[in-house]
């Protein structure tokens, strides 16, 4: 862990798998402790956090189910903002084909962007910096 | 996630456990279709679910969806606080029966 004045970061892969979301959520819990990040707020993160890993899974690696592959994921904090980012090397994601589906049109799916919407202050889809190809990264104002 | 089912007359309560994610949600289809296309009534306990993801809330909004086309009723119940969370979130607290 960097200590360096009030900047923490933690970061940790994970196999590219929905088993692995258990995994995801215990470590954003450990780090959220740690951080001592407000109790009204981590499993709102938390569940942030495994909706963006489970869209890697679901979409960045859809034709890949029994890929060996891992995800990074990487989480910092300051005073003032979280930032959370996620690093794999699926399918480069098309930001125009990520949305949710209306509210009001009440159907399984299409959830989990709009999750992460709602929690977040911030949504950013980069590239990835090599290995990585893909490198999503999620702000909270604390 | 571990389950129980208990029925009694037409109305099976199905006690689902532990954190509902993309990695259980089959498992939940498994065991609350089933009885929904047997034609019971479902009364969802979900008092021991700690966590509940998008794709627990699918799950929830196709066994509503189901029971409305068998002509059945599925109620959830006990709802923990921070699934009753989620599906405020998902603004569903009016759509499915919640008790």
């Amino acid at each position: 862990m960097n200590t360096e004045a009030t900047n923490l970061s933690e970061k940790k892969d994970f196999l590219v798998r929905s088993s692995s979301l258990k995994d995801v959520r215990s470590f954003s819990r450990e780090v959220f402790e740690k951080f001592k990040i407000d109790e009204n707020l981590r499993e709102e993160l938390v569940l942030a956090i495994a909706e963006a890993a489970q869209n890697i899974v679901k979409h960045a690696y859809k034709d890949y189910p029994d890929t060996q592959d891992r995800m990074a994921v990487r989480i910092s904090c300051t005073d003032k903002e979280l930032e959370i980012a996620f690093f794999d090397k699926g399918k480069p994601v098309e930001e125009s084909k990520v949305k949710h589906r209306a509210i009001d049109d009440v159907k399984p799916g299409g959830l989990g962007t709009f999750f992460i919407q709602e929690i977040m202050d911030s949504i950013k889809f980069k590239e990835g910096d090599k290995p990585w190809i893909n490198n999503l990264v999620l702000t909270k104002k604390l | 996630m571990t389950y129980k089912v208990t029925d009694e007359g037409d109305t099976s309560t199905v006690f689902l456990d532990g954190e509902i994610d993309m990695d259980k949600t089959e498992g939940a289809k498994e065991v609350i279709f089933p009885l929904i296309d047997a034609g019971k009534n479902v009364n969802l306990n979900l008092s021991n679910v700690q966590y509940m993801d998008s794709s627990g809330i699918s799950v929830l909004i196709e066994s509503h969806q189901k029971a409305l086309e068998k002509g059945t009723k599925l109620i959830v119940k006990d709802v923990s606080k921070s699934v009753l969370k989620v599906i405020m979130m998902a603004k569903l607290e009016q759509i499915l029966n919640l008790e």
